[in-house]
């Protein structure tokens, strides 16, 4: 063994993921034929053995890289599920971009370093590194939104998504230096010992953490943050909008959680109130402007707005069990969302990817198999049981009430009320209209066995809630 | 004394300049502007004593992106005024919300005062430092490939994620132009491209 | 055996809904019928070791979810309420899967439907045997997604689709009032366990609970929101739109859901709480003011209709109302005697009509009937026993049981009560009224149909009859064998004196047993009352109902005036003779009578103008609002619309004009907005 000044065991998944990236992206450069598709695979074969990898580490907590870089239970989960989720879109998107054409070989190198920053955010233990992984995932994210370069909604919201986003980073880093004045330190556990030892410097904190959180809220896109997201979905190629509402909210709200829950602790009664503003907004917003949608990306747009609603309920309640119930109602949501962005888009009509609601009619007929499919997602979706989502809404809400935020519980029945609406209304279409033009189906294998994998996880949750939950709620005692 | 007054100086001009890049009518002279808030600014840093950071602002910011910015605005020839129109509508309330947000900043500030662990910390480096006190490439060099290794590779992924970026959505391979091929041109023969024809007058081919 | 008699259905919906094509028809329809029967017969022979032999037992399932503070079983609990319930779902399915055989003949998924009846079976039965309220609204949503499957089955038809639409929404508002509901019982209880619920309800009597800066009774709260849920489902005023609609499904279904079972899901709720409702006297007060005016104002409707459907659709809804008065008033067990009595006689009723529907080649409107009554006497026959059930008229299971509600009604003594009774006896007069209307326009008369369809008018298979025989059967012999059980110590008042005396007698034996239990302060339920067998309602409801001793209307029922009996079986005789008069006898008199109260039957045919006042409240309302909303976050970009600018937008520049164009000012503009109200907030909030 070579003798290192710094121990590198904990972030060996973090360097194999970033060398085989850049090995990819060599081979790719030095290809003479486009094989976007071999290094799709190779990519989805990377983040699997780089799951294993991590899986293999040891998880109790410990600090390395100076300071930068932790390790512990909570990361690894976090950073298991995005790992594996983003192996299950690159599955997703390789028939997708195939078909739509788009040659790029740089997609899965470009997923693949996203991935790497999620990585990087989630194991923040400093405001820099925290910067340095955010940055490294938008930067890589705002590429891909833009990738069917010849499309110009696409570049579009790629434009949008970028000047946005530089905005909101350039908050994030406002903040980080206002916290940095006043604590004098980047460090997360330095931070929470200055602010124990100088209650004095609350104000100063605070502002920065409004900043920093600000920021973020852009990254999860809760109201008002949250506008750029339909615009930015609906442009984006479906494979990519598959990738924004499946895996980096995860890594943001993970982020979020250290962050309340590690240097921050000291001003729960300030963020507590700040996240009850977005959380209800963003749920209000989800439930009501998806109402009026027609474009099935722009209504999944307000769904994951809203979902992330119901998530940030579960932070404002804190400790184990709503830490536990936000992560659990996530991944959940993440399941969900795969399994529906993968029906979106195996199917055509007349040749073209399917963009509104009203090209499902007389799905049923045609496809019952897959209709049935979508069926189970959307009622999942709309947390009606027995579906998967019930449970995840159950357990928000039961901490909601355990917790005393007895409003947010029924301001989230309201709005999940109202959201089924809009949920129920695909399967209306499906099953009760009548279909005016052939629907095709392209069967695409790693794109069904992510549909499969999906369906399983809904329905075998039903039975076995317990497991998953014990699993998140552990995870989240890392973090106190 | 006279430290105060240069530094007077350099934030007047910096904070003028910095006015005068989002006001000043012609985009070219806001380019122009920027230079010299860039070059305030380095004035600022060396003032400080962190010379290294000056010259990196010289260098980078004015030597690169700045004329990079000004190639860029010369190159595009826009309508600028009508850009601008959008924004314009927006500048009453902006102005309203900065000046909110200017008043919460200095609230805040009033509350500050420097950590005094931090100030011993520091202090107790310093006393330990060595007898010749290092140049701050020196002080930069010695922890950047060590404590800051993490930082400092995850920002070279950055940066390749903004080149396959740029590549990526830039570079076009043209179909139709027309390209000299060496191989190609000594490869050819009269025959593959000659016929001789006999033309009989008056026949046409 | 518990197990084989709730999950039987589920095995049968799961073979017929995954292998219906390797199965065939004909298999799928065997396979499920036989799951249900089997379900059935399983179900008699636990209401005979549960009800009477006594055998009240929970089996637990698994453990399910337990996190915290928050725990949940799958479980199967059976008492007498559950097993009741059970014995009257699971008979009413099988004769229903059977009678879909016959019915379904023609249609092409017969599997399908099969399967969705079977999955509603055993989703009810869960409703049913949960021992904690996560299990049942479980059940309760599983019955919802059933019903909403069922009733847009026939998904050509565009206003089944909506019809199954609605009943989903409306639903939806129900479910989240139980959604709160249970929400109030675990903040207040902090369990969701009946068990635990139930025994510690008397306690927290007088809670009171912080609801927007008002002090709220919480356990009147709590049943309150729970009552919300059993209206939704249970289609009581306010709620109610949807069920007329949800007759848009095929017959069986409206004769097993919309009839029998689901719909009855919220009495069953409102009865399995009564020891919390106890409790909270004010919800009992809403609950039974509700019933009284859903019973008034669902038979006014009935009166009016012409759709043969939603004529008993309306008398349902009518029953219902009954019985959400009964419990209105304490009188639990007559609530559920009439629930079981119901279930047999309007099953009946429906499927009969069904009968109807199908020799009349799908005809619904009694206007095109008429003079059948010859050709399908048998369907006529049972549904003259049907009708009478439902009348009341003496010796039918409908006359024990809804006169033993009214006269509970009337012995509370309470304003809300005699509302009740008088509401009740009034919609007695219409419902005898309008099931003869329903049997004349019907079967008598000259046919109105036209020759083809008459000629083809043929009595129904007997696949069709044989489960009609069945629930007759139910009809006819349900209240007298019930009766002592349900709701007595004592025999019924009968109309001759020899019974009256007789009775008595026994009341004045009751009472003077009721004034002992008070000295004794023993409460009502106590097991070793002095008559400890199950012929005694007391006996037989044991723990699983809750009566506080001075609510109990039903023991008050057995002395109340003999006028007080009488009256409801009188008036049904007056509303079967004028419906004779009006309809039979004198030709043109019923549309004298429309012209003469015509505001008045204006009002009722256009069933009180709800579905009117909704679309204008909600439905505009609702999709007002989601425009509002997407119209400030999308700018003016909508008005443009995204395919528009990519269309006017032709270069390069194009793409940066529009960026510029102010959408990217807007949105940074309204995140600057967002950022700065919040620091606003933390700065001036954390100075002081």
């Amino acid at each position: 063994m070579i003798n290192l000044p710094i121990s590198i065991d904990a972030i060996i998944p973090e360097i194999t993921l970033a060398c085989g990236a850049m090995f990819l992206l060599i081979i790719g450069a030095l290809s003479k034929r486009i094989i976007t598709n071999t290094l799709s695979y190779a990519a989805v074969l990377l983040l699997i053995f780089t799951f294993f990898l991590l899986v293999s580490l040891n998880w109790d907590t410990s600090i390395s890289m100076n300071g930068f870089f932790v390790m512990d239970s909570f990361a690894g989960l976090i950073k298991s599920a995005v790992l594996l989720s983003m192996a299950g879109v690159l599955a997703l998107s390789t028939g997708y971009m195939k078909r739509e054409e788009i040659v790029a070989f740089e997609y899965p190198i470009l997923v693949l370093l996203s991935t790497l920053g999620m990585m990087v955010m989630v194991s923040a233990n400093d405001l820099l590194s925290l910067y340095i992984g955010l940055e490294l995932q938008s930067l890589a994210l705002y590429v891909l939104a833009t990738i069917r370069r010849n499309s110009l909604r696409s570049a579009e919201a790629g434009i949008k998504y970028f000047v946005l986003g530089a905005l909101s980073s350039g908050m994030i880093l406002f903040g980080s230096s206002i916290i940095y004045g006043f604590a004098g330190t980047t460090n997360f556990t330095a931070i929470a010992e200055a602010f124990s030892a100088n209650p004095d410097m609350k104000l100063g904190l605070s502002m920065g953490l409004v900043f920093l959180l600000s920021g973020l809220a852009f990254k999860i896109s809760a109201a008002p943050f949250h506008m750029w997201t339909p615009d930015v979905y609906e442009g984006a190629p479906t494979s990519v909008t598959a990738l924004f509402a499946i895996v980096p909210k995860l890594a943001a709200l993970a982020l979020m959680m250290r962050i309340f829950c590690e240097p921050f602790m000291g001003l729960q009664d300030m963020w507590v109130q700040i996240l009850w503003v977005l959380s209800v907004a963003s749920m209000l917003v989800g439930a009501f402007a998806a109402l009026t949608q027609e474009n099935i990306k722009r209504l999944l747009a307000y769904s994951s707005i809203g979902n992330v609603g119901y998530a940030l309920i579960g932070i404002i309640v804190g400790g184990t069990g709503g830490l536990g119930a936000t992560l659990y109602y996530f991944l959940i949501y993440m399941a969900m969302t795969a399994g529906t962005f993968g029906i979106i888009m195996s199917l055509r009509r007349e040749g073209a990817s399917l963009e509104k609601i009203e090209s499902l009619e007389g799905m049923s007929k045609t496809h019952p198999v897959q209709a049935y499919v979508l069926a189970i997602l959307m009622f999942s979706m709309s947390g009606i049981p027995p579906m998967a989502g019930f449970f995840g809404k159950l357990f928000i809400f039961e901490s909601a009430i355990a917790g005393g935020y007895i409003y947010l519980a029924v301001l989230g029945v309201v709005s999940s009320v109202v959201a089924a609406y809009y949920y129920l209304r695909i399967i209306k279409v499906m099953f009760f209209d009548e279909q005016v033009e052939e629907l095709q189906y392209e069967t695409n294998v790693p794109r069904d066995a992510v549909i499969i994998v999906s369906i399983l996880i809904i329905t075998g949750l039903v039975l076995m809630p317990e497991p998953l939950l014990i699993m998140t709620q552990n995870a989240t005692a890392s973090l106190f | 004394m006279l430290a105060a007054l240069i530094f007077y100086l350099f934030a007047g001009i910096l904070s003028l300049s910095a006015l005068m890049v989002i006001t000043a009518r012609n985009p070219v002279h806001s380019v122009l502007f920027l230079i010299l808030a860039f070059f305030n600014a380095a004035g600022l840093f060396v003032m400080l004593g962190a010379e290294f950071i000056g010259m990196l602002l010289v260098i980078v910011y004015v030597g690169a992106v700045a004329v990079l910015f000004l190639f860029v605005v010369m190159m595009l020839n826009m309508e600028f005024k009508e850009l601008r129109k959008g924004s314009m509508r927006f500048i009453p309330v902006g102005l309203l919300l900065g000046g909110v947000l200017l008043t919460e900043l200095v609230i805040v500030y009033q509350t500050w005062k420097i950590n005094p662990k931090v100030l011993t910390e520091t202090l107790g480096d310093s006393a330990a430092a060595p007898e010749v006190p290092l140049t701050n490439t020196e002080a930069l060099g010695q922890i950047l490939y060590t404590d800051y290794i993490y930082i400092f590779q995850g920002a070279g992924m950055i940066l390749l994620v903004a080149m396959i970026g740029a590549i990526v959505l830039t570079l076009r391979e043209r179909s139709g132009l027309k390209r000299q091929k060496v191989a190609d041109q000594q490869k050819r023969q009269a025959s593959d491209v000659l016929e001789i024809k006999k033309v009989t007058p008056g026949t046409g081919i | 055996m518990a197990f084989l008699s709730v999950f039987s259905p589920l095995i049968a919906f799961f073979f017929a809904f995954l292998f219906g094509k390797q199965l065939g028809d004909r298999g799928a329809q065997f396979l499920t019928c036989a799951g249900v029967i089997l379900a059935a017969m399983c179900s008699c022979f636990l209401f005979v070791d549960v009800a009477i032999n006594g055998h009240t037992q929970t089996i637990l399932l698994m453990n399910w979810i337990d996190v915290g503070g928050f725990e949940a079983t799958w479980n199967i609990r059976l008492d007498t309420l559950s097993v009741v319930m059970m014995c009257v779902i699971t008979i009413v399915s099988s004769c229903v899967h059977v009678y879909s055989i016959g019915y379904m003949s023609h249609d092409p998924a017969k599997a399908r439907f099969m399967s969705y009846l079977s999955l509603f079976t055993f989703a009810m039965l869960m409703l049913v045997t949960a021992d904690n309220l996560l299990q049942l609204f479980f059940g309760w949503e599983g019955v919802g997604l059933a019903s909403y499957l069922l009733i847009g089955f026939w998904n050509t038809k565009h206003s089944a689709n909506s019809a199954a639409m609605k009943a989903f929404i409306v639903n939806r508002v129900g479910d989240f009032g139980l959604v709160l509901g249970m929400f109030t019982i675990f903040v207040v209880f902090g369990t969701i366990h009946f068990d635990e619920i139930f025994a510690v309800a008397p306690e927290k009597a007088t809670v009171l609970f912080n609801f927007m800066g008002f002090q709220v009774h919480a356990l009147t709260l709590a049943c309150l929101l729970l009552f919300i849920g059993a209206c939704g489902k249970s289609a009581q005023l306010g709620l109610h739109t949807w069920l007329p609609d949800a007759m848009e499904g095929p017959t069986p279904v409206s004769a097993l859901i919309h009839a029998a079972t689901m719909v009855t899901a919220g009495v069953f709720l409102v009865a399995r709480f009564s020891p919390v409702f106890e409790y909270a006297p004010d919800a009992l007060m809403v609950v039974c003011v509700v019933g009284a005016t859903t019973a008034f104002v669902a038979a006014t409707i009935g009166m009016t209709q012409f759709d043969i459907k939603r004529v008993i659709a309306y008398s349902t809804m009518s029953q219902l109302g009954y019985m959400f008065f009964a419990l209105g008033v304490s009188a639990y067990g007559a609530a559920m005697f009439h629930l079981v009595t119901h279930a047999f006689f309007k099953a009946l009723l429906f499927l009969g009509a069904g009968s109807v529907i199908h020799a009349m080649s799908d005809e619904q409107d009694m206007r095109n009937m008429g003079g059948i009554w010859k050709k399908i006497p048998f369907t006529y026959a049972l549904m003259w026993i049907g009708s009478l059930a439902l009348a009341g008229i003496p010796f039918f299971a409908g006359y024990y049981s809804k006169d033993i509600m009214l006269e509970s009604a009337f012995a509370d003594y309470t304003w809300f009560g005699h509302y009740a009774y008088w509401m009740g006896i009034a919609a007695a007069f219409m419902t005898a009224f309008y099931s003869w209307r329903l049997i004349i326009m019907t079967f008598h008369g000259d046919p109105r149909a036209n020759k083809e369809v008459m000629s083809h008018i043929h009595e129904s298979p007997k696949v069709m009859l044989l489960p009609l025989i069945v629930l007759a059967i139910g009809a006819i012999f349900a209240g007298a064998a019930l009766y002592k059980p349900f709701v007595g110590g004592s025999s019924h008042h009968g109309a001759d004196d020899h019974h009256l005396e007789v009775d008595l007698h026994h009341s004045d034996n009751e009472t003077e047993h009721h004034n002992n239990e008070h000295d004794n302060d023993a409460p009502v339920l106590e097991e070793d009352h002095e008559d400890t067998t199950a012929w005694n309602r007391i006996g037989f409801w044991k723990d699983s109902i809750k009566v506080m001793p001075e609510n109990d209307t039903v023991e008050a029922a057995h002395n109340v005036p003999k006028w007080v009996k009488l009256l409801p079986t009188i008036m049904g005789a007056c509303g079967i003779f004028l419906a004779y008069v009006i309809y039979l006898w004198g030709a043109g008199l019923a549309g004298k009578f429309t012209k003469l109260f015509k505001p008045l039957h204006n009002l009722f045919f256009h069933k009180w103008y709800f579905d009117e006042l909704y679309n204008v409240l909600f439905k505009e309302g609702a999709i007002g609002f989601g425009r509002m909303f997407s119209r400030t976050d999308k700018g003016v970009i909508d008005g443009l619309g995204p395919d528009g600018i990519a269309r006017s937008a032709v270069c390069g520049g194009g793409i940066l004009r529009r960026i510029q164009n102010g959408f990217v000012y807007q949105y940074a503009f309204i995140m600057m907005i967002g950022l700065i109200c919040l620091i606003t907030w933390v700065v001036f909030g954390g100075m002081q």
